[in-house]
């Protein structure tokens, strides 16, 4: 059948379906599979338990195979009768707590751009109905926050975030977020703990298929924890010729004060 | 008859009655004013305050300017009240004597309220009781009961013993006691743990896990390892995670062992004994 897509590299785009036909993704450790009736779409999918996060692979394909045989399964009843479905990529719903491999020191006055990746949510549509939103990796919950009273609950990132543009591995499964900390307090700040609110992030793709959030700064004024988020409105600068993929899950009207740096639990 | 009905119309053309109107009209502008005033504070104060409170003000305000009005009514009418507050007094006495138990409810309810350690749709634990909180009333607490019973609790007991509020912070720490048997490598033990922990999703990666080494047990080295959970995965992340520990523990080779008790038959040394009765098939 025809697809209409971005492009080959990419698993997301418009993929149309005929009536009683199956589809397969195999995207990272998720297996998803969707089926298209009369008036309805089936939806099943399984992830992986062991999942090896730097050896990645995605493929999709027509099947036979039925959506029972994956033990996540909803049905959705829709008159539809263009069986376009849309398969888009989006940010994590909550922060995600990275940190550097090695814990290092940001003198007062000095800044420095890190590089953080985060894992995807498939959101599946057809037409302006959305149907489903999957993660295709399952990442560990977490708490940020000053105390076991109060903070909030965020996802710990699988890998390290990088120092160096070169050392990141590309990989369709996850989006970049370049972050520019700013120290101008008067103390050196230790960073150990990064977190940073991905909810707020559009999420732009580059002509390779390789998804990027614009950059975030993270201007830490006085000492301690908190710094003023700022997010660029523009699509960074690392990438040529982007194009927008999915909106941010929420708005950020102005610039706040967020708890961003490390935290410690006694 | 006739007498009766001169009376009221003497009553009726004398000076009296425009004191009654008086008085009935102060009693009337008096429920009135109570009314307006009353929904008038509700109005003003009732994003900031809670349910209780503002019943409390609502009820609290009605009556201060009611008996007020009230009381200038009776001074209109000309009764004497140092009298009447003398009565009131000694009344007032014997009923407090009497309602010890429901005035102290009472006001522990009022410190309650005041001092908000839960509120309503918190779950607390009293004594051996646990259960979410229905209703704060003036003179007891009416608790559902996870096996879904109706308990009610003065407040009294409330004000006087430790209550724990189970829902008051988003995480929860779950401790976890294992016994490992003597041979084992308590390295090898922790790695384990600390591998089922990485492992499971509800359990949060910070706070995180605890590992302590509670001692040299009878049977076994006793070990306590805490994980955290967003309290409301408390009982997946506990269920999911002994599972796993016991898994891991026996691909790991890892045992958990049954209380020993070891028997000397006089010399350390030798054997016990063991005769076999009847066919070995």
């Amino acid at each position: 059948m025809k697809e209409d897509r971005n492009n080959d590299l990419t698993w997301w785009g418009t993929f149309k379906l005929d009536i009683e036909k199956n589809k397969e993704w195999h995207i990272g450790p998720l297996k998803l599979i969707i089926k298209r009736l009369k008036n309805e779409w089936q939806i099943a999918h399984e992830s992986a338990d062991i999942f090896d996060s730097m050896d990645f692979s995605w493929e999709i394909k027509d099947t036979e195979e039925q959506p029972n045989i994956y033990s996540n399964n909803s049905r959705y009843i829709l008159h539809d009768i263009t069986g376009q479905l849309i398969v888009a990529p989006r940010l994590a719903d909550r922060s995600i707590v990275s940190r550097p491999h090695i814990p290092f020191n940001l003198a007062a006055n000095e800044e420095i751009v890190l590089y953080v990746s985060s894992p995807l949510w498939i959101d599946l549509n057809v037409g302006t109905t959305h149907l489903k939103s999957i993660a295709i990796q399952r990442l560990s919950d977490t708490w940020f926050g000053p105390s076991t009273l109060e903070g909030e609950f965020c996802y710990a990132s699988t890998t390290h975030c990088r120092l160096n543009y070169d050392d990141l591995p590309r990989r369709s499964h996850k989006a970049i977020t370049p972050v520019l900390i700013r120290n101008q307090s008067k103390t050196t700040l230790l960073l150990e703990r990064l977190n940073l609110p991905i909810p707020l992030l559009p999420l732009y793709t580059s002509l390779s298929g390789q998804l990027w959030t614009p950059q975030i700064t993270l201007t830490r004024e006085k000492d301690g924890d908190m710094a003023e988020l700022t997010i660029n409105n523009e699509p960074p600068t690392e990438i040529d010729s982007v194009e927008l993929v999915s909106e941010a899950r929420e708005k950020l009207h102005d610039n706040i004060l967020f708890r961003a740096f490390n935290t410690v639990f006694s | 008859m006739n007498n009766l009905w001169s009376d009221v119309i003497n009553f009726l053309s004398s000076e009296n009655i425009w004191i009654l109107i008086r008085a009935c009209i102060l009693v009337v502008v008096g429920i009135v004013i109570a009314r307006l005033v009353s929904s008038t504070l509700i109005k003003l104060v009732s994003n900031k305050i809670d349910n209780h409170r503002l019943m409390l003000i609502k009820r609290g305000s009605y009556y201060l300017i009611l008996i007020l009005f009230f009381v200038s009514a009776l001074r209109e009418l000309g009764f004497n009240l140092t009298v009447l507050l003398g009565a009131a007094g000694v009344f007032s006495v014997a009923i407090g004597f009497a309602s010890q138990t429901s005035a102290s409810n009472l006001i522990s309810g009022l410190f309650l309220v005041a001092e908000r350690p839960f509120t309503v749709g918190d779950v607390i634990r009293v004594g051996a009781t646990t259960g979410e909180v229905l209703t704060i009333d003036l003179l007891s607490v009416k608790l559902r009961t996870f096996d879904n019973l109706f308990v009610r609790i003065p407040n009294e007991s409330l004000i006087k013993s430790e209550v724990t509020t189970l829902t008051r912070f988003p995480i929860r720490r779950l401790d976890i006691l294992i016994g490992v048997a003597y041979k084992e490598d308590l390295k090898k033990v922790r790695a384990t743990l600390d591998d089922v922990s990485n492992k499971n999703p509800l359990c949060l990666e910070e706070p995180k896990p605890l590992y302590i080494f509670q001692g040299f047990g009878e049977s076994s080295l006793d070990i306590q390892y805490s994980v955290w959970a967003k309290r409301e995965k408390y009982i997946d992340l506990k269920n999911s995670i002994h599972e796993e520990i016991k898994n891991a523990f026996d691909e790991n080779e890892i045992e958990i062992p049954f209380p020993h008790r070891t028997i000397y038959t006089g010399i350390e040394t030798k054997p016990f004994p063991v005769n076999m009765i009847g066919d070995t098939k």
